[in-house]
């Protein structure tokens, strides 16, 4: 009885064993099989440098640089003592700062910790002289960013960082990892898929104390491409230095074809400062967005610019010609408001309004067309959405109409509203980017282009952010006009912007001041250049800088620059 | 009739083999010293067996008290002399080899035992302790076990006193000691528990805890378990294949040779393997019951039983432990883990089984 119970316990005690058996091995077996993978794999990555960024001439604004780091692979608690002890003697830091990292930086067993970055070379040297004492530490040379001229481009370029978890989530498909090295801002963002280097490596068999046994498998690392703007570094740099200390930005863009040849936004910043790791909190609190690029993501009023939509829409639909008069007595009534005037101008034409820059003559044009009118032509003129330049983070403007203000303001639009927007004003805001297309199609003969700053991706032409340029029917003898007009507002010496008169080359353009609540109003000068046989689209925004006159002045400034250096 | 003594050997043999394979691959590239040595140990094993089974196994009704007071001696001995290995003082250093004595006390323990029950009453001539006091049947026995296993737990090798301790509950059921007073001891022990608990050691302590929760500490007392379960898991249902575990041959899984055999074993033979391993178990013990239920005679009778229970509740724990399913106590695996020790007692205690066998009272 007893003996057939011992024998009943002895059954169920091996069935019990084979089915834990049967659950580890089979039904677990995969997940066993990964951790004893984990147990004795260790890949060592080896970084692929980052594709190098060329100006239109082919000189370098940024390359790579090696830098070393010291890795870990992990390994016993006493082991790690000594060879911290050994490693602060060398490197200068403290042991316990060391470990510190070591299990900040801890992801995986099978993947080698890295306890110190960016170790130049001489210590690195002393380190690797020592390698055979300590065993398990590995020196890793890798490329670095290097920022030969510092700040210059820095907004066109962007910066890199570490991936953060929005962009991963986005990115995993693309094999982006943990941990990865990506563009932010810029071209570095943009184009981070084609400059990424593919990282290689090495996979070997380590024993329980991390000793190498031997090795797996080898993938070698992977350049990035190599990208060519169509920046040009000269103009670049004398944009930038004649930009800087003033908030605003620069736009130098080649009328006929889009590409930009110079981009400048102040403030600006020294993007080797992500890769040291340096005051970075500083550089995001700063409250003048020293990140934020304000040729393409700034949002601005378009001013009297913004008059030279309502005389092409005045004319094109023949609501208005050039011989249409009006006077200016300083101000006028619309809807019970006074609206005023900067100066009194009398009697005047289309050209003289265009010239003096004549608030009173374009309300009268504007309750002419009516909001509807100028909102249309304002959007075949490319405002209210992006141009589609190839950097990240473009904003898209705003048009107003009635259906908008009602939708979005809850409100009646008032003929007041309709002379606003006319002069560039009220609820309309626009980006320097756009400003600059908008003079160039008046340049090229009516096609939107599309803006680019890249030319070729490793020798590559590039052809697919670039769309076609948008043909807008303009009646030729308009666009003459309108060319003249421009070129009267500097030759004139009434015109707003005669102080760029008397430059060796022919000028035409147009300012504008922008009324910003709180704050003396933003200058705007866009024009182009030599009058001729125009080269340059230029498009000037000094934030708070007075009238478009401070506007004006800059752009005198770089033309004289350019022609001491030869680009005219 | 069934010659069981033969199917002992042969089952046995074929255990030993697979354990010298495993043993080769978990220690061949190091010290191929550990695998020469066992075999020397197996030898010397089958020698001992084969004496065994011609020596009358009832002397050993003779000697069982002088065998217990030997054992006393060997563990005091241990106690003053023993040389300290791995946190414990287990083992004596006899000429060139280090003696392990708490293997040779339990099957002492298993004679002395087979001997206390098997005595007869005056009243009753029939085999049978069902008469018997609750002072005859279980407190004066178990104050015997309690010494030798005292002096084990103390060494420490919890693993060896638990087994003492449940080898003398078996022992009890077997000997038809009335169920309540088996019951009211059992109550007894669970009770003292907690009690036991405040004489662990630390590091016991620690081992005990990490088995209801390994993760609590991975790198420490949870390491060997973890590690275990990785070796046997990722063996898959064909094994990685001799000389090819990672777990074992990189050294990730501690003890491979000894008392983590199985483990290695399991890895690099897989289920398949694992349950033949199983079955030459299951049939071991299957047959060594089977000895006793043959046997007439009470004290050989209840030497089989206990030698069956010396072997089964060894075999349960140290797989139990392996897979994760009962605290590391260290103990070896039967005929499969590398110590002299253990190879030698264990077919002691098998050739005592066949000698039992050869001397049955045959119809």
């Amino acid at each position: 009885m007893r003996a057939k119970f011992v024998n009943f316990i002895i059954i169920f005690i091996f069935l019990f064993f084979g089915i834990s058996l049967f659950n580890l091995q089979i039904l677990k077996g995969r997940q066993f099989k990964e951790a004893s993978l984990k147990n004795y794999l260790r890949l060592l990555p080896q970084s692929g440098s980052r594709g190098r960024i060329f100006d239109c001439n082919g000189k370098v604004i940024v390359d790579n640089c090696l830098s070393y780091d010291v890795m870990l692979l992990k390994q016993s608690q006493q082991d790690l003592k000594k060879i911290f002890k050994k490693l602060s003697s060398i490197l200068e830091i403290e042991p316990k700062d060391l470990e510190n990292t070591y299990k900040k930086e801890y992801i995986a067993s099978s993947l080698p910790i890295t306890i110190v970055k960016n170790l130049d070379v001489k210590k690195a040297i002393a380190l690797g002289e020592l390698k055979a004492d300590l065993g398990n530490i590995i020196i890793q040379p890798h490329p670095v960013r290097n920022y030969p001229y510092g700040k210059t481009a820095c907004h066109l370029i962007g910066y890199l960082g570490e991936i953060d978890r929005w962009r991963l989530t986005k990115l995993a498909d693309y094999g982006y990892k943990t941990k990865d090295i990506v563009g932010y801002a810029g071209i570095e963002e943009r184009y981070d898929y084609y400059l990424r280097g593919e990282d290689g490596a090495l996979s070997i068999e380590v024993d329980n104390q991390g000793r190498f046994v031997r090795l797996l498998g080898f993938k070698s690392a992977r350049s990035g491409k190599d990208i060519t703007l169509t920046i040009d570094l000269r103009l670049q740099k004398i944009v930038e230095e004649a930009l800087e200390g003033r908030n605003g930005c620069v736009i130098i863009m080649q009328p006929y074809t889009g590409e930009v040849l110079a981009l400048a936004s102040y403030p600006n910043f020294n993007p080797e400062v992500f890769i040291k790791k340096t005051n970075i909190s500083m550089l995001l609190r700063n409250p003048e967005s020293v990140l934020f690029n304000r040729a393409i993501s700034g949002l601005y009023p378009a001013a009297s610019v913004f008059k030279l939509i309502s005389v092409v829409a005045g004319l094109e639909t023949g609501k208005i010609k050039p011989s249409t008069t009006f006077n200016c007595t300083g101000n006028m009534e619309i809807g019970g408001r006074q609206f005023g005037c900067w100066d009194v101008h009398g009697q005047e034409n289309l050209m003289q309004g265009i010239i003096h820059s004549c608030d009173v003559y374009f309300y009268h044009v504007g309750l002419i067309l009516g909001a509807q009118l100028i909102y249309d032509y304002a959007l075949k003129f490319g405002f209210g959405r992006p141009t589609g330049i190839d950097l990240p983070y473009e904003s898209a403007g705003l048009v107003p109409n009635p259906l908008w203000k009602r939708i979005h303001k809850l409100q009646k639009w008032f003929e007041g509203d309709t002379a606003n927007l006319t002069i560039g004003q009220g609820y309309l805001l626009v980006t320097p980017m756009q400003m600059a297309r908008m003079m160039a199609l008046f340049v090229n003969g009516g096609f939107l282009v599309p803006p680019h700053i890249v030319k070729s991706i490793e020798g590559v032409p590039i052809s697919f952010p670039v769309q076609k340029a948008i043909k807008i029917s303009l009646k030729k003898d308009y666009l003459n006009f309108i060319r003249q007009a421009l070129r009267r507002v500097i030759s004139e010496p009434d015109g707003t912007a005669h102080i760029l008169a008397d430059l060796p080359v022919e000028i035409a353009g147009k300012t504008g001041s922008a009324q910003v609540s709180g704050g003396s109003p933003h200058g705007w000068f866009v024009g182009f250049f030599p009058f001729k046989n125009p080269k340059f689209t230029i498009c000037v925004l000094l934030e708070h800088a007075g009238s478009g006159y401070a506007a004006a002045l800059l752009t005198k400034q770089i033309i004289e620059a350019m022609i001491k250096e030869g680009l005219i | 009739m069934k010659n069981f003594r033969f199917l002992i050997l042969i089952t046995s043999i074929l255990i030993v083999c697979l354990g010298l394979l495993s043993i080769y691959s978990t220690v061949y590239n190091r010290s191929i010293r550990i695998w020469k040595l066992q075999i020397f140990w197996v030898i010397i094993g089958l020698f001992i067996f084969l004496f065994f089974e011609r020596f009358n196994y009832r002397h050993l009704w003779d000697a069982a008290y002088f065998l217990y007071v030997l054992a006393i001696f060997l563990l005091l001995l241990v106690f003053l002399l023993g040389i300290v290995r791995l946190g414990a003082q287990r083992w004596l250093r006899i000429a060139w080899f280090n003696f392990q004595p708490s293997e040779i006390v339990k099957l002492i323990m298993v004679i002395f035992l087979a001997r206390y029950f098997s005595t007869k009453s005056y009243e009753n001539i029939s085999f049978s302790f069902v008469k018997r006091s609750m002072w005859q049947a279980v407190i004066l026995p178990f104050l015997f076990v309690a010494i030798p296993m005292g002096f084990i737990i103390e060494q420490p090798d919890l693993g060896s006193g638990v087994m003492l301790l449940f080898i003398f509950i078996a022992f009890l059921y077997i000997s038809r000691v009335r169920k309540k007073y088996i019951i009211i001891f059992l109550g007894v022990m669970i009770l003292l528990v907690p009690l036991f608990w405040h004489f662990l050691r630390d590091y016991q302590k620690e081992r005990l805890l990490v088995f209801l929760n390994p993760n609590i500490d991975p790198l420490g007392a949870g390491y060997t378990v973890i590690q275990a379960k990785i070796a046997i898991g990722s063996g898959g249902l064909f094994g990685k294949g001799w000389l090819s575990g990672t777990q074992s041959q990189l050294r990730f899984l501690p003890e491979a040779h000894t008392d983590f055999i199985f483990s290695a074993f399991a890895e690099e033979w897989g289920f398949f393997g694992c349950i033949v391993l199983l079955f030459l178990y299951y049939f071991l013990i299957t047959q060594s019951i089977r000895v006793a239920l043959k046997t007439q005679d009470n004290f050989g009778q209840l030497l089989a039983w206990g030698i069956s229970f010396l072997l089964g509740i060894q075999i349960f724990i140290n797989l139990a432990m392996n897979l994760g399913l009962a605290p590391v106590v260290g103990l070896p695996l039967p005929l499969m883990s590398y110590g002299g020790s253990s190879i030698v007692t264990t077919f002691i205690a098998l050739g005592i089984l066949a000698s039992i066998d050869k001397r049955r009272t045959k119809f």
